[in-house]
């Protein structure tokens, strides 16, 4: 039985001067000290990738980092997915008796490492080298052909998208490590600068430095018992060009294969850690998971249901849209903070009590999807 | 014709655009090269108004969309101004080689 036994998250923003391998290492250290292990523990290691560094062994610099020798060390690599399908692989590796102590971490200094050009251009790469990237497409166009596809569909404005984004801001102001806390409204994120229609600026996460890291183990150690309830991966397709009709089709069945395992349904959550690239990411997971009626996404936001007191509390670290996105650190800190909710350890953003949460991530655009039901057990 | 290079499946006449080996519908090695009519309507499309790369940069930005071809795959286009979800286009490779939809 796999539990999340040790989390850590450093702030977001600008951490000049530090590179991917210094970020990562500090999250690790502290998500060690946070579970009360020492480093030697660590039997297991799932690193993410870094755009800055592109190394081709990043499982095992991390290993020789922390001057560790684990018995499984590999990197994993499925973009914003990446944390969540490396805490499942974690889940496997202890159910396959393999390891006991698996540490997954990811970290990079994505804003200042290189120059915005460099990063939007490499990120555009994750497109069709022949079909897609020629086209002058970008991360922020390839989920703008969703959003308008999904404000199509469900009749959804971008006055309701930019909800999204308010609840983000707000729920960032009450964390003293998120990257953006100045408070936003929804003329402030339709009157931003467009990007690609009908995304604006504060539709976007942004670029962050950072890092964040999670340690999974057979048993529970200190504090309270969280367990990986349920699992569930989908890989629907990889290019934006194949995505499937249903926008939501690769999140519905990962949800669904997370829901089965664990023995429970959508309306079981009491929190949710959901992958927020885009107001339009938000928007379609939480209709395709049934959090919201379909188009609903941002009146329920503007009603309360994401917020700390509602009935799906939401981010409550102030997700990608405003804790920050440095690559893979981004969905681990969603993680960090449902994990740090449920044992009650949220300070003035604790939730009233959250034994079951279910928490979600895609990468690439909507094309590798993972997801997670944690429920505390004592 | 439009210059558009597809595959179609000689088994279950299933056609798409990215390159393959085997049918992604039923499977069948029976692949043959084709090109598109041209003719097709638009699925989503967008105005890019922060390119990914400075040459790119444009005054008013430049459209792509993903358009439906009449013989079934989604193939991403640059787009004309204007066009909007659920319009017919034409498609056809402009010349750079890359595929422009324009109001039918
Ligand atoms: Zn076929």
């Amino acid at each position: 039985m796999a539990h999340l036994t040790g989390v850590a998250v450093t702030p977001f923003g600008k951490h000049p001067g530090r590179g991917p391998v210094d970020l990562m290492e500090e999250a690790a250290l502290s998500a060690l000290a946070d579970a009360g292990l020492p480093r030697e523990a660590v039997d297991g290691l799932v690193s993410g990738y870094a755009t800055t560094y592109p190394h081709l062994m990043m499982g095992t610099v991390m290993a020789e980092r922390l001057a560790i020798r684990p018995r499984h060390a590999h990197q994993a690599q499925v973009g914003g997915a990446t944390g969540a399908v490396g805490i499942i692989l974690a889940r496997h590796l202890i159910a396959a008796g393999a390891c006991r102590h698996v540490l997954v971490v990811g970290g990079e200094n994505r804003l200042t490492g290189q120059s915005r050009d460099d990063a939007v251009k490499t990120l555009a790469g994750v497109g069709h080298p022949v079909h897609e990237v020629p086209l002058g497409a970008s991360i922020p166009a390839y989920y703008a052909l969703v959003a308008a596809r999904h404000l199509h569909e469900t009749g959804a404005s971008e006055a309701d998208l930019a909800e999204l984004a308010v609840l983000m801001r707000r729920h960032a102001a009450a964390h003293p490590g998120a990257q953006l806390t100045k408070p936003i409204t929804v003329a402030d994120v339709m009157a931003s600068k467009p990007i690609a229609t009908p995304l604006k600026f504060l539709d976007c996460c942004p670029i962050s430095d950072g890092a964040a890291a999670v340690i999974v183990s057979a048993e529970p150690l200190q504090g309270a018992a969280i367990r990986i309830a349920g699992w569930g991966e989908a890989h629907t397709h990889q290019h934006v060009s194949e995505m499937p009709d249903d926008l939501g089709l690769g999140a519905k069945l990962a949800a669904a294969q997370a829901f089965d395992t664990a023995g429970r349904s959508a309306a079981d959550m009491r929190l949710l850690g959901l992958y927020d690239s885009f107001t339009a990411t938000l928007a379609v997971f939480l209709e395709a998971l049934g959090f919201a009626a379909p188009g609903r996404a941002g009146p329920a936001a503007h009603d309360g249901r994401f917020s700390r007191e509602g009935r799906y509390p939401l981010n409550l670290h102030g997700g990608l849209m405003s804790y920050g996105h440095p690559g893979v650190a981004g969905f681990l800190a969603h993680v960090v903070e449902v994990v740090r909710q449920m044992r009650g350890e949220a300070g003035e953003r604790q939730v009233a009590d959250a034994p079951l949460a279910y928490c979600h991530a895609d990468g690439g655009v909507f094309s590798s999807h993972a997801g997670f039901v944690l429920e505390r057990t004592a | 014709m439009s210059g558009v290079a597809i595959q179609s499946c000689g088994a279950c006449g299933r056609s798409w655009q990215f390159r393959r080996a085997a049918c992604p519908a039923c499977g069948s090695s029976s692949v043959a090269e084709a090109e598109a009519g041209g003719g097709g309507t638009v699925w989503s499309v967008t105005t890019v108004l922060r390119a990914p790369l400075p040459e790119l940069d444009v005054p008013g930005g430049y459209g792509i969309a993903l358009v439906t071809l009449d013989e079934g795959p989604r193939i991403m286009c640059r787009a004309e101004a204007g066009i909007s979800i659920g319009d017919r286009v034409r498609v056809a490779l402009g010349e750079d080689g890359l595929p422009r939809a324009s109001r039918a």
